[in-house]
């Protein structure tokens, strides 16, 4: 569903284009690859735990989450959507998994080849399937339901996650990080054993350094979106986030398209280049974007709403020196943790039990300078949505920033409604203006 | 004179949070946990008294609207709301584990609205790898260390043993209470056997077993009854908890398996006594409860798939229960927004089909207007089974 305009407001940062590339891209490789023979996987998103792994044994990866999210945006779901619906998954179930299953069916259907309607070429058949525990339950269970149609083998990532609290009893992070590296080290004998090859643990070692590095430039690049006016809208940091998310391609040149980013933000700031015509509000955006409507945020940047953060699960992690350690499966394990561990600490200190996911919210809009928060909770996806009543409380009670909260989906364009959401804009705007008075008389500095 | 099997077990049904306070009252700690993941033996092992969580079907949910979205498990959804209500207050504390999305969500959510004197989150690997098993190991030994300071009692290998073998009796009495449902007619009803396990989970463990033994020596003592032969039903998923669910089931047929969490499955196999106490504990809740939340395969760490060998390894248990309790039928009965269970809806069909034995799916809200529409589709499924 569109909202009706095409007029393009946002000021897009030129050097995102070629980042954002690089997701047709590694669909166009994996299927070169699939005809030169070699391996392609259907990973899931895994926060760079099995990525370096199979980068470094030369494995094109495709990731279903991100496909369901490129059907949505390319208005072609609905098919699929209607063919799981056909198999018998309830429709309450993750929208990218259910569009997943249509897609799984079809290709088994067409004997392993592509539907031709699939945008971008389609996602081959793989070697494996990588599916992972973190997040959510759906995950995991999804590639095993996979079962049903595609012939291939499935490994599950683990993927601790303590309580905040239970996290500092003695032990408890060396005990995570023992589980991770046992755990990736039988992953990597399963992957030898599956493409038929040995690592290169040197490569793997060059592979994670280089990982670390394109998410320290993405997350200073972040860091420079704290100026006013923002320079760079959230819908630049959704075009600009695969590779450093999926180590998509060539890692030494996403490594310079990163930091071309981060030049160019930094002009940005310098010269007071706003990502919109004119900044009135600043807004933080939890969690994933309706992939089907994203026009709805040049309607809203019209009004003067700049989106200056987002989506902590696509987020790097804040930056850590593992230098000291020399086992590259130990660093993964370490460095991948990181996303949570480092919030943790944190979040304990302020007293925000409720999990990194709310705390890391608080840190955005206290200092990103936010006037209010944009609350997207998906009919089907729990995980993404569970915590957002919470931090509307929270993001009140601490900061006084007000939520709008528009109920939609990832992929069912159904259960989204632009118009409404751009109805409600003009109450909200009066409350984040009272708000902003409010805070201001508190003392808060914006 | 005091009320005993399976009166007993209706009349600690009606009044469990009285039941609980009793024991409070007896200067025990009474500690609350929503899913049977947590192992109970470590609670008993510290006089701790556990007490099972459940949710209010008949309860609208009006508090834990302002902290958990609609789109979420309605059970978990109700349970936070008695929470949130003062319903839990008696209690010393709860324990949450990480056995699903929203248990560990609503954990959160209820540690931060809360203000219980002991809360703890117990991490859950997805897996029944050998690291996985040790690192839920640790998690235990965490929860061991929180125990023992709020029971200012340290665990000792003799307490551990005895709470383990006492809780591997109440495995085996609830295991022969099911093979009082294998007669035709069965010698209990599946809405008896509902009650009779939330009840177990409401005492204290030898309490339990004694109720249970009571309720088998009572049943056992029942006159086979002359009756049309009606239809016989497995009931799979997460978990019943109210027992006018299963009497809609049994309007028409009788539910002789429970396969969910208010029925057979917490009390499958037996804890090893052997070896290192939280080990084995590890082991056993990991891999003996049949929860789909627990990633299994066929083998560890494949090479390639075989469908059919992978839906033996994650359903292969429940051959035998077909064939030995002469299942005619299958509801697959799930609460709206169960992630795992409805991702396994059509494995677990497929399941069954190769074993050739109808099945239907039946999803609910967790609300009594949602008992109406349930009815009319178990009618029709046993239409269909004849």
């Amino acid at each position: 569903m569109s909202t009706g305009e095409k007029k393009r407001v946002i000021n897009r940062v030129k050097a995102m284009y070629p980042l954002r590339a690089k997701v047709d891209e590694s669909y166009l490789r994996s299927q070169e690859a699939i005809k030169a023979g070699k391996p392609t996987v259907w990973a899931m998103l895994n926060f760079c735990y099995g990525d370096p792994i199979l980068k470094a044994m030369d494995i094109e990866v495709v990731y279903p989450e991100n496909y369901g999210a490129a059907l949505a945006a390319a208005g072609v779901a609905r098919g699929y959507l209607d063919r799981a619906d056909a198999e018998g998954f309830p429709t309450h179930l993750c929208g990218y998994s259910r569009a997943n299953f249509g897609y799984a069916a079809r290709l088994m259907e067409l004997g392993g080849e592509p539907p031709p309607e699939a945008p971008m070429g389609g996602m081959p058949k793989p070697l494996f399937l990588l599916s992972s525990v973190a997040v959510c339950d759906a995950r995991y269970k999804w590639f095993q339901a996979l079962g049903r149609y595609l012939d291939v083998p499935v490994w599950t990532l683990e993927a601790p996650l303590p309580g905040i609290r239970e996290f500092q009893l003695e032990g408890c992070y060396e005990e995570m990080v023992k589980l991770s590296v046992s755990h990736l080290r039988d992953f990597v004998t399963f992957v030898e054993k599956a493409v038929g090859r040995k690592m290169d643990w040197d490569r793997l070692d060059e592979i994670v350094n280089l990982m670390m590095e394109i998410n320290r430039v993405s997350h200073e690049v972040n860091e420079l979106r704290k100026a006013k006016p923002c320079p760079m809208h959230s819908r630049d940091f959704w075009s600009a986030m695969p590779p450093a998310l999926f180590l998509l391609g060539d890692l030494k040149e996403s490594l310079q398209l990163y930091k071309n980013l981060y030049d160019e933000v930094a002009e940005r700031v310098e010269n007071g280049i706003s990502a919109i015509p004119e900044e009135k509000y600043r807004l933080v955006f939890a969690e994933l974007p309706p992939w089907h409507s994203l026009d709805l945020f040049d309607r809203l940047a019209e009004r003067g709403w700049n989106f200056v953060i987002e989506s902590f699960g696509y987020h790097p992690p804040p930056p850590v020196d593992l230098s000291h350690v020399k086992d590259p499966l130990e660093r993964i394990a370490r460095y991948s943790l990181q996303r949570m561990v480092a919030n943790y600490r944190d979040a304990l200190q302020k007293n925000v039990v409720a999990g990194a996911d709310v705390y890391i919210y608080l840190k955005y809009v206290s200092e990103w300078k936010c006037d209010g928060a944009f609350l997207h909770p998906l009919v089907s996806c729990r995980s993404a949505s569970t915590h957002l009543p919470h931090l509307a409380n929270i993001l009140m009670e601490r900061l006084k920033v007000p939520s709008l909260i528009v109920e939609g989906d990832i992929v069912d364009l159904r259960l989204f409604n632009p118009q409404d959401a751009l109805q409600r804009t003009e109450p909200f705007e009066e409350a984040m203006e009272h708000y902003r008075r409010v805070r201001r008389e508190l003392g808060f500095d914006w | 004179m005091a009320a005993k099997g399976l009166s007993r077990a209706k009349e600690v049904c009606s009044q469990r949070p009285a039941v609980a306070k009793g024991a409070t009252a007896r200067g025990k700690k009474v500690i609350g946990y929503p899913c049977v993941y947590v192992p109970l033996e470590l609670l008993a092992a510290l006089d701790i008294v556990p007490y099972r969580l459940y949710g209010e079907m008949r309860e609208p949910v009006t508090e834990a609207d302002r902290v958990l979205p609609a789109s979420f498990c309605p059970i978990m959804r109700s349970c936070l709301d008695c929470a949130l209500k003062g319903r839990h207050d008696f209690l010393d504390g709860v324990i949450t584990i990480h056995s699903s999305d929203p248990q560990e969500k609503t954990a959160r959510i209820w540690q931060s609205y809360t203000t219980l004197p002991y809360f703890h989150f117990v991490d859950m690997p997805g897996t029944t790898r050998p690291e996985a098993v040790d690192y839920f190991a640790s998690q235990l030994k965490g929860l061991v260390t929180t125990l023992e300071s709020l029971s200012g009692k340290k665990l000792s290998a003799d307490n551990i043993t005895k709470a383990i073998n006492a809780y591997n009796h109440q495995r085996s009495l609830v295991q022969s209470l099911f093979q009082l449902t294998r007669p035709s007619p069965p010698l209990l009803t599946g809405t008896e056997i509902v009650q009779v396990i939330k009840a177990v989970m409401s005492l204290p463990v030898d309490e339990g077993n004694q109720l249970l033994t009571e309720v088998i020596e009572e049943a056992k003592a029942r006159k086979q009854k002359s009756e049309a032969q009606r239809a016989r039903l497995l009931l799979w998923g997460s978990t019943t908890d109210d027992a006018e669910v299963m009497a809609v089931l049994e309007s028409n047929a009788n539910v002789v398996f429970l396969e969910d969490c208010g029925g057979y499955r917490p009390y499958r196999g037996k804890v090893s006594t052997a070896g290192d106490a939280l080990t084995a504990l590890a082991r056993h809740y990991l891999t003996e409860i049949t929860c789909a939340r627990t990633f299994i395969q066929n083998v560890a760490a494949p090479t390639k798939k075989d469908y059919h060998k992978d839906l033996h390894a994650r359903y292969g248990y429940l051959k035998s229960v077909i064939t030995d309790w002469k299942v005619d039928g299958v509801v697959l009965l799930l609460v709206r927004y169960c992630d795992p269970f409805a991702f396994e809806v059509p494995a677990v069909k497929d399941y069954f089909a190769s074993l050739g034995v109808p099945a239907t799916y039946i999803e609910y809200d967790y609300t009594e207007g949602s008992l109406a529409p349930m009815r009319t589709r178990v009618e029709a499924f046993l239409e269909t089974i004849g």
